[in-house]
């Protein structure tokens, strides 16, 4: 691993969590990953679904709990120091939904404030968000009543309602229409520029080359390979995500043998 | 923290018109209206009755007699306080022939049936089934009480032929010499000397609690659905719990919602009574009245606190549990059962505040209300009650953040898997309701068979045929692999002698810890002791009790409480110590006598953790041999007396053995 420029924003090390079933026993989701995000850069986990992103990033959010390893935000360990752990970061996915009785003023105000914005300074940094996503027009109006698009921005504002350090995309694009996607794409690039660390997880090769500054390459709970686009390309010979993704995925199958099982995931799939 | 996401839950609330209109404001609305309409109703079929003329025919052998008679009486004036009622006899049977009974009687009955009259009045002599036991003529009232008119014809007729009974009654004493003034016969009047405020007090003692805990729990209801099985259906639980807001805030924050919406609640309607009440819609029932001290409100609402607590509590949890609206939906009614039954508790005749009461979460409010507003009260026990209601609403919410921080929740994906592949995996979550129906099976046995098999019948059937049947049935369901299941391994060898410790020991602090109880806690009537240890005394002899009473139970127990059931509480329970705990709490309920369910469950308990730290279950067999043998053998030879009397240091020993007894207890070295 390269020495760090700046500060890590994230820092995971042999980061581990195992499900337990019955007949298999502890089956292991994430299997001893270690990576870090520095401020400034997209850090995108490529991988198919099941391969275990999003439990991944759910460890770092602290809702799921680690089996071993650790894993720190901004200095403060996931498991002891879960609350400020939350304050440093924004999480958004698919699964995280806005509340649909509130407008989408009162929902940023809301995330902002629970999220332990100062009281005082939560109107003014919501305006600035309001002007930021072009919300003015239909701040008012209930998020139920509101278009997708719509929703999606909100939803974004949302995530950063705080203004957190350090931000984690799960699956971000999935079931959006293309120009969202590439409103979502934008926006992204855009929190890099303001020196946020950004954690971005797809299995869309196309979003990951144009977004990743570093990429980690995720299969069955491993970090198979782990670089910048022109370090895998060299690693690998390719020049594609796409075919530098199947070539490290098949060396890995080839070696450990058949491929998962129809029930071996255990993740949820996000879509 | 808190402020912010409990603003946000009420606010939410607020704006979902729909559960507003149908949950608060269609009741407030609709009550009034329902006894305004029930009212009116009311009057105008009275004023109706009144009105009616009462057409009426008379039939039967005693006609002449019934003519005179009825007439008569119709003659009467009308009493105060009874409405002026125009009575017509029928013309239609004029025509016919007075002798004619028959064909009169047939003609009266169709004319009735038709409504074309309303009363028919059957002349006639005294029959056996009158049950007069004289031979008097009898006036029968022949009416159809699916009709209003006939009934209420039938009534008033009755009422006039009473009335014309007594004056006849009183004109026949007159002539013999007796001259009567009526007001001179004795007549009896209740008298009360319990004031009408007292009266109120005790009206009210039976019926608050249980209306302020429907209210509760119909009011907190209404955010409770939605406050934490809603957040999940609409996907919003996740944005929650990633955000900073720590689970314990989440939980106070939707906790306070809850009581203040159900607090709401309870007002609106207790307002809204008291309004109905104040402008006369309503009328308080004779000889009550409301008259409290400020005392007595102080205590309510000292009493009511834990109560609103525990209820929000409670409905947070099912919330917790359900994964979508309509799952919560089908919690409700049971959790409002279990509400209900505790809270109806003051209702019990003679259940005094200073019993055992008091420990029941619920039932001790109700008693301690009931107290409080019908006298009884005793501040010390009052508390008492309060403390365990209050402890229940704690242990609840602790449980409501467990179950919020129970991953599951997120990824649920990776459970429903179990769905699909059956057998094993699917086992620890069912293991509890097959528990439940070997519990009922069980207790059918008893009930159904008891008599018929005798003690050793029953015994038999129930330890081979339900728990090693029901075990060997569960292993086969669900292709479970018997080694791992009844954990049919060797235990470390120094488990053998910790077993001989620890049997004895544990019995000894069972006892000292039994006498504890009895002495300091709650009384159990000496009576009951006897009358129990009697039920016990079975006569078989010493060879047969080791037998039924020790070897089967020690064996066939311990394969489906320490084997079956533990092995499926141990995958669907986070800690090993909560499995032993619940596994104990389950054997408890099998020994369903009221004085054996806690020193059974803690020996359930203790069983459990031997077989969780020897990873084998022969040890717990033969501690629960020991354990029964040890506890019947000695009393059944006499060797002992009954009510034989432990020294301290005898508990200092067994405390003692049994520590250096679990420290012994080891699993085999692999």
């Amino acid at each position: 691993m390269t020495t760090p420029l700046h500060t890590p924003a994230v820092l995971v090390d042999d980061l581990r969590k195992s499900f337990f079933e019955e007949e298999r026993g502890e089956v292991p989701a994430v299997d001893g990953i270690s990576f870090e995000a520095r401020p400034g850069e997209v850090f995108g986990l490529l991988g198919a679904n099941g391969a275990g992103k999003t439990t991944t990033l759910r460890m770092l959010s602290t809702v799921l709990r680690p089996t071993s390893g650790s894993a720190t935000v901004m200095g403060h360990d996931v498991v002891t120091e879960s609350e400020k752990v939350r304050q440093s970061l924004g999480f958004y996915s698919a699964s995280t939904a806005l509340y649909p009785r509130l407008t989408a003023r009162e929902t940023l105000e809301f995330f902002a404030r629970i999220n332990g914005y100062p009281p005082s300074r939560v109107p003014a940094r919501v305006d600035e968000l309001v002007d930021r996503f072009g919300i003015r027009e239909y701040e008012h109006g209930r998020v139920e009543k509101l278009s997708s698009g719509m929703k999606q921005k909100v939803s974004i504002a949302r995530t950063i309602a705080h203004d957190p350090p350090v931000l984690i995309f799960d699956e971000p694009t999935v079931g959006l229409d293309v120009m969202n996607a590439i409103e979502m794409v934008k926006v992204i690039s855009e929190l890099k520029a303001d020196g946020k660390a950004v954690l971005y997880s797809s299995h869309i090769m196309s979003e990951v080359e144009k977004l990743c500054d570093r990429i980690g390459i995720l299969h069955r709970g491993r970090l198979l390979a782990l670089g910048t686009l022109d370090e895998l390309r060299e690693a690998t010979g390719e020049h594609y995500l796409e075919d530098i993704f199947v070539r490290f995925v098949t060396d890995e199958s080839g070696a450990a043998g058949a491929l998962p099982g129809a029930f071996g995931e255990l993740e949820s799939d996000a879509s | 923290m808190i402020g912010p996401l409990l603003r946000n839950e009420l606010r939410m609330l607020l704006r979902d018109t729909r559960t507003i209109l149908i949950a608060v404001v269609a009741p407030v609305v609709l009550v009034p209206g329902y006894i305004l309409l029930t009212g009116a109703v009311d009057d105008r079929e009275s004023a109706r009755l009144d009105s009616a003329t009462y057409t009426w025919a008379l039939v039967g052998d005693e006609i002449a007699w019934g003519e005179r008679t009825v007439e008569a009486a119709l003659a009467l004036p009308a009493d105060s306080g009874e409405a002026e009622t125009i009575f017509e006899r029928t013309a239609v049977m004029a025509e016919l022939d007075p002798e004619a009974v028959e064909r009169r009687t047939e003609l009266a009955d169709s004319l009735l049936e038709a409504g074309e009259i309303q009363v028919v009045v059957v002349a006639r002599q005294a029959r056996a089934e009158d049950s007069l036991d004289v031979a008097t003529p009898v006036l029968s009232l022949r009416y159809r009480s699916g009709s209003d008119l006939s009934r209420s014809a039938r009534g008033r007729l009755e009422n006039r032929l009473e009335r014309y009974r007594e004056t006849v009654r009183d004109a026949l004493y007159a002539s013999a010499g007796f001259p009567v003034d009526r007001s001179d016969v004795a007549v009896v009047v209740d008298d009360n000397v319990a004031t009408a405020a007292k009266e109120g007090g005790r009206f009210l003692a039976r019926f608050l609690l249980p209306l302020v805990v429907m209210l509760m729990l119909a009011g907190g209801s209404i955010i409770a659905a939605d406050t934490i099985s809603g957040e999940k259906e609409r996907g919003t639980l996740e944005t929650l719990l990633t955000s900073a807001a720590g689970r314990s805030e989440i939980v106070r924050a939707k906790l306070l919602a809850i009581i203040v919406v159900g607090l709401a609640v309870v007002v609106v309607n207790v307002a809204n009574l008291g309004l109905y009440l104040t402008i006369g819609i309503l009328e308080v029932p004779e000889g009550l009245a409301l008259d409290l001290s400020f005392g007595q409100l102080g205590l309510l609402v000292l009493i009511f606190v834990p109560l609103a607590g525990l209820v929000a509590a409670a409905l947070l949890l099912i919330s917790g549990f359900a994964k979508s609206y309509r799952e919560y939906q089908l919690y409700q009614p049971v959790l409002f059962l279990a509400f209900l039954l505790p809270s109806l508790a003051a209702l019990l005749p003679g259940l005094e505040l200073q019993s055992v009461v008091v420990l029941v979460p619920i039932a001790g409010l109700s008693v301690a209300t009931g107290a409080v507003l019908a006298g009884g009260w005793s501040l010390p026990w009052g508390l008492a009650a309060i403390a365990s209601t209050s402890i229940a609403a704690l242990l609840l919410l602790r449980w409501v953040e467990i179950v919020l921080s129970n991953e599951r929740l997120i990824t649920s994906a990776s459970w429903d898997e179990a769905d699909f592949r059956g057998g094993a995996a699917l086992f620890p979550r069912h293991v509890l309701t097959w528990f439940l129906t070997l519990w009922v099976l069980f207790f059918l046995v008893s009930l159904w068979f008891g008599d018929a098999l005798g003690v050793r019948g029953q015994i038999v059937v129930n330890l081979v045929g339900v728990f090693l049947g029901g075990s060997a049935w569960l292993v086969h369901r669900y292709r479970l692999d018997p080694v791992e299941v009844l954990s049919l391994r060797a235990p470390g060898w120094t488990s053998w002698p910790a077993v001989l410790v620890g049997a004895p020991s544990f019995l000894v602090l069972g006892i000292g810890v039994a006498q504890l109880v009895n002495t300091y806690l709650f009384p159990v009537p000496q009576s009951l002791l006897e009358a129990f240890s009697e039920g016990l005394t079975l006569n078989l002899g010493v060879l047969q009790l080791l037998f039924f009473l020790a070897l089967m139970p020690g064996v066939l127990e311990e394969i489906a409480f320490r084997g079956v059931l533990l092995h499926g509480l141990r995958r669907r329970l986070a800690s090993p110590w909560i499995a032993a705990i619940a596994c104990g709490a389950v054997f408890g309920l099998f020994h369903v006598s009221l004085f054996r369910i806690v020193p059974t469950g803690l020996l359930g308990i203790m069983l459990a953790l031997v077989v969780l730290r020897t990873r084998s279950i022969y040890p717990a067999m033969l501690w629960h041999f020991l354990n029964n043998a040890l506890a019947l053998v000695p009393a059944e030879l006499e060797w002992i007396e009954a009510d034989v009397v432990i020294p301290a240091w005898g508990y200092a020993v067994a405390a003692a053995g049994l520590v250096t007894s679990f420290l012994l207890l080891r699993p085999a070295q692999r």
